[in-house]
């Protein structure tokens, strides 16, 4: 018998299968994606390269925040062996028992979910073949002690990260402060991941965004035993990652610490602004904090109650949030206003009769110049009264509501009673009150000027926050307009945001606002102004034009305030100073306001007495 | 040796320089695998690769010798050599286990596995006992000493244990099939005992061999097929049921298998194949459909058992975890690979797939040379087996037919089940890749096979029988 033709029964075995499994491996690595994942799911890692966040500069170019690197002392359970607690805890300089109670720690900060597919049991977040720290953000010397005896404890490690530092331990206000970000927040932005920081006050939250800057994504071809072992693919699918542009500020940081230091002892706050540009030149919220203190969560933790349960609330940025009543200050645009609705004339003069509102002693103002240098209280009553009450109805009631909704757009248009733009977080309206808002309160028809006039001499309903005041005397010092008040002059290679570029102008002709500045003028220089304090060197150099307010505080003593700008014929700075319970705002408020100028347009300050004298007031009860 | 003759003369070059490749790829692989950075000298004989290279020297150093020495003695002492890799087995079986097997003889600092050589003594045996037989003596004895040869080193290996060399024993059926030692004389004692049948042979028992195997084979691949659905990401609409595919695979297979054959074949012949093609179609569809209809009829942990014996199911810490990632390193790979010294997944360093230097090395070779590479490596063992099986047609010599087809059938054993475990169509069960493997056993016993059969093949006009 032959068998020959069995060899073909072999070939065709031969042959299927390997035919077989060429169609196989076509499908497995050719067309089917899904072994491609699992491989990438076994073998890789991806790493998040977290950049150091943008540089921020002063306007003159000084660094005022930059990044300092830190080292996290990270472990992974896994990979620990036969740890010696007694010898790590030595190491560290800690106890034995704190080393195993931080441990305890790590385990119950990580948290716990409800495992659906075990019966909802509650399970805690931490795997032990993750890493966490151990030790976070601790600095060079902190682990120049510890790094070198690492290699005896396996599953220990250092990792470097980056953290804010600033140069002067002023203007926490101003640029906030980071945090970790919370479950929430890893949510919402699939940017972040746990342990990541986010901006949360300040600059670094309204411009967190470009700070933060493009993480970059190294993968990293990992063992069985999750150890690092070499780039995937030799890295052509990493990307690197961008660190935040530098950001410049109009902030002149001397002035924001000159300023800092003069507020010292004092609740309140003092904003400076350029108001030909609307840049924040200096933005003093007292007290305030040494931002070093907000620096990593080691820090915040430690800190950060005491600041919070702090009852002079050095968190709490006041120029942005704080509202208050202006005072006499709104006399400024009282007069705009009458001005511009042909109520009065400059030459208008109202006698200074003590009948309806207190005043002080003065000699009656013949004209406008001299009742905003005197800040006569009876002469605005009458010049409100004259705005709101037009008798363009029979009705002394119909009459005002016309009248105080004709005002309340004025008011609008100096950019009062509502939030500015600004590149700031936490920002409040402040009030100007609107027919609507007293109906509320009296009924329909039911109130006249009588009835509201504290508002004429801004008290009352009336709350401006320190930035809209400072806002006031940027209009004032520009005969009209203002840009947006902001921080950020420039990011990277652009300029500020298109916001801050647009001209913002008021319902008032610029003709009006000369017997305003004239008024102001004679404020500081002529005998009888309530701001004489506000001179320069008691010279005229700088020709500083201002206006103090007392503001009227039921709970204790008056606050006061001076706002102004200098120099009178090319404004460089105008500026706000308002101290709680400082009483009259020229005793305080107008000397604080022309150190600032001074500071700031010739870089020092000659009249020591002065200074010496605000710097050791202290009005903290 | 006759005199004046060069030792290379009628040496088959084709099969040697493919072996030759084979070494070069394996080596290169080996290297890949193993790669220490801060070794990446290929003779650093602490790494693998160093080893292997000194497993290299010494296998083409027994090479040269069985040049050396003429090719009769191999029939000579058939016996001898058979009874003394009995020996070795026996032995091996008192000596301390490694991973749980009983598989390896310490000598010096190194290991052998005597069940590796165990496949040389019993190719040369079963080629002796075979050859000494008369082709009408295809009796029950016959069949009986033949698989006896076969089983008794089967059974020591089972001893040790190691399932892979023990399957890898089942190949030398085909042998015996080819030879026309089949159990058709067992299944006629036992059908003839039925009164009134006389048969002097069954269909069935002559082609047990075979139709058993592809029976397996069909149902496995049905199996694991047909649990998933088949997509194409290049047509994201059309998804096939995986049944449909087993039943549209055997249809092309067949028509490619019927255009192939009629290509080949006489005209005479055509209408037979014709027939056969369609009779094979139909009974491995009824096969398939009947596979698939039980499967889904059995209850759920008996289904559980057997998903989890294809890999069908996850199953992390069992074996399949095993073949699941060795599966995710080769499909990592896409059309050209992921570059030498490249691969993710397999290798020792990164360890995700374990033994990727030995019995998972298709692994690391797929995850760096994608399918290119694998279509490559797969062509040219597909060259390799079918030139064997030409030699093999052509001795003149049945010792050495025998001989021939024993190692063709031991290397595609080898390749169908370690590229099987590879690619989700064989349970993982532990055997090298022939020529690629890391390992001093397998790569001497499978050098001594290919020297052995060149020398024969050299010879084989020496031989008058």
């Amino acid at each position: 018998m032959n068998f020959d033709a069995r060899k073909y029964v072999i070939i065709v075995f031969i042959i299927t299968v390997g035919l077989i499994y060429i169609v196989r491996l076509f499908f497995m690595q050719v067309i089917d994606d899904s072994w491609t994942l699992r491989a990438q799911e076994i073998a890789e890692k991806r790493k998040q390269i977290v950049p150091p966040r943008g540089a921020i500069f002063d306007r003159k170019g000084v660094k005022v925040v930059s990044n300092r690197t830190y080292y996290n002392l990270m472990f992974i359970e896994d990979e620990i062996k036969h740890l010696d607690t007694a010898a790590f805890a030595k190491v560290l300089g800690w106890t034995k028992d704190s080393v195993a109670l931080r441990f305890k720690e790590i385990v119950k900060e990580q948290g716990t979910y409800r495992d659906k597919n075990d019966n909802y049991k509650k399970k805690p977040n931490y795997q032990s073949d993750r890493p966490y720290a151990f030790i976070k953000e601790m600095t060079l010397e902190e682990i120049a002690t510890i790094a070198p005896h690492l290699d005896k404890f396996p599953g220990f490690y250092e990792e470097i990260t980056s953290m804010r530092s600033y140069t002067y331990p002023n203007g926490a206000n101003i640029f906030g402060y980071l945090s970790e970000v919370n479950e929430e927040e890893i949510k919402e932005d699939h940017f972040y991941r746990r342990s990541d920081n986010i901006g949360r006050a300040g600059i670094e939250r309204f411009y967190e965004k470009e700070l933060r800057g493009q993480k970059g994504i190294r993968y990293i071809v990992t063992s069985a035993r999750n150890n690092e072992l070499k780039p995937y693919m030799d890295g052509i699918y990493d990307t690197i990652a961008k660190q935040g542009p530098n950001f410049k500020l109009g902030i002149d940081i001397l002035l924001q610490e000159y300023g800092e230091r003069l507020m010292n002892g004092k609740r309140g706050c003092i904003v400076a602004i350029e108001p030909s540009t609307g840049e924040i030149l200096a933005l003093v919220s007292s007290p305030t904090y040494d931002p070093n203190l907000m620096v990593g969560n080691r820090n915040i933790a430690k800190n950060y109650p005491k600041l919070i349960l702090d009852k002079d609330m050095p968190l709490f940025p006041r120029p942005l949030a704080a509202e208050y009543p202006p005072g006499s200050i709104f006399k400024l645009l009282q007069s705009l206003i009458a001005l511009q609705e042909g109520v009065i004339t400059p030459e208008s003069g109202f006698p200074c009769n003590k009948g309806m509102v207190g005043c002080h002693n003065h000699a009656s103002a013949g004209n406008l110049m001299d009742a905003i240098k005197f800040s006569c209280n009876p002469y605005y009553y009458a010049v409100t009264r004259r705005i709101l009450q037009q008798g363009k109805k029979k009705s002394v009631f119909a009459d005002a509501e016309i009248g105080l909704n004709k005002w309340h757009k004025y008011m609008m248009s100096f950019g009062l009673g509502q939030k500015f733009d600004a590149d700031a977080t936490g920002l409040r309206p402040g009030l100007i009150p609107n027919s609507a808002y007293y109906d509320k309160w009296y009924g329909h028809l039911r109130w006249a000027f009588s009835t509201i006039r504290s508002i004429s001499i801004g008290q009352g309903e009336v709350k401006l926050t320190p930035l809209q005041m400072a806002n006031i005397a940027c209009i004032i010092a520009n005969k009209g307009w203002y840009y947006t008040p902001h921080f950020v002059k420039s990011i990277g290679n652009k300029g500020s945001l298109p916001q801050f570029r647009v001209k913002h102008r008021s319902m008032i002709d610029a003709k009006h606002y000369d017997p305003i500045i004239e008024g102001m003028r004679r404020v500081v220089y002529v005998s009888g102004g309530t701001g004489g304090r506000a001179k320069i060197n008691n010279e005229e150099k700088i020709v500083v034009c201002g206006k103090t307010g007392t503001v009227q505080n039921p709970q204790g003593e008056d606050h006061a305030v001076f706002t102004c700008f200098a120099p009178m014929d090319k404004p460089k700075i105008a500026i706000v100073v308002f101290i709680e319970n400082a009483g009259f705002g020229g005793t305080w408020a107008a000397p604080t306001a022309s150190l600032m100028i001074e500071k700031y347009l010739t870089r020092k300050v000659k009249d020591k007495e002065k200074e010496k004298r605000i710097l050791e007031a202290s009005f903290k009860n | 040796m006759r005199q004046g003759e060069k030792l290379t003369s009628h040496l088959d070059w084709p099969l040697l320089i493919t072996y030759f490749l084979f070494l070069i790829m394996g080596m290169a692989t080996v290297y890949s695998t193993a790669l220490d950075p801060d070794h990446p000298n290929l003779f650093d004989y602490s790494q693998k690769y160093g080893k292997q290279v000194v497993w290299l020297g010494i296998s083409l150093f027994l090479g040269l010798l069985v040049f050396l020495i003429d090719s009769t003695i191999y029939r000579k002492f058939a016996v001898p050599i058979y009874i003394s890799t009995l020996v070795l087995l026996v032995v091996v079986l008192f000596m301390p286990p490694i991973n749980g097997a009983r598989a390896w003889l310490q000598i010096g600092g190194f290991g052998i596995q005597p069940a590796e050589f165990a496949k040389t003594g019993t190719a040369l045996l079963l080629a002796r006992y075979i050859s000494s037989l008369n082709i009408k003596q295809q009796n029950l004895n016959s069949v009986l000493v033949a698989n006896a040869i076969m089983i008794v080193p089967m059974i020591l290996i089972l001893l040790q244990p190691d399932a892979g060399t023990f399957v890898v024993f089942t190949s030398f059926l085909f042998v015996m099939y080819r030879e026309g030692l089949t159990y058709d004389p067992l299944v006629l004692k036992l059908v003839n005992t039925i009164p009134g049948v006389k048969f002097k042979q069954t269909w069935v028992g002559t082609h047990f061999i075979p139709i058993m195997f592809a029976i397996v084979f069909l149902c496995i691949v049905t199996l694991l097929l047909s649990n998933n659905t088949i997509t194409f990401s290049f047509l994201p609409g059309l998804i096939i049921p995986g049944f449909f595919g087993v039943i549209l695979s055997l249809i092309v297979f067949c028509l490619i298998a019927f255009l192939f054959l009629r290509f080949i074949s006489t005209k005479r012949e055509r209408r037979r194949i014709t027939t056969v093609i369609i009779i094979a179609f139909v009974l491995s569809a009824s096969i398939a459909s009947s596979v698939n209809y039980l499967f889904q009829g059995l209850r759920k942990h008996q289904k559980d058992r057997i998903e989890l014996f294809l890999g069908l199911r996850e199953d992390p810490n069992g074996e399949d975890y095993n073949r699941n990632r060795a599966m995710a390193a080769v499909g990592s790979g896409g059309l050209a690979g992921k570059g030498y010294t490249n691969a993710s997944v397999a290798t020792i360093e990164s360890n995700h797939v374990p033994e990727s230097e030995t019995d998972f090395i298709f692994c690391p070779f797929a995850e760096e040379w994608g399918f290119i590479g694998t279509f490559i490596l797969i062509g040219m063992y597909m060259f390799m087996f079918l030139r064997i099986i030409m030699i093999a047609e052509r001795q003149r010599s049945r010792f050495n037919r025998v001989y021939a087809y024993s190692v063709v059938m031991i290397l595609f054993y080898h390749l169908a089940v370690n590229i099987g475990m590879n690619i989700g169509f064989a349970p993982v069960i532990g055997i090298p890749l022939p020529f690629f493997s890391y390992g001093g056993s397998s790569m001497m016993s499978f050098s001594m096979l290919m020297f052995i059969l060149l020398k024969l093949d050299s010879q084989r006009s020496h031989v008058l029988q």
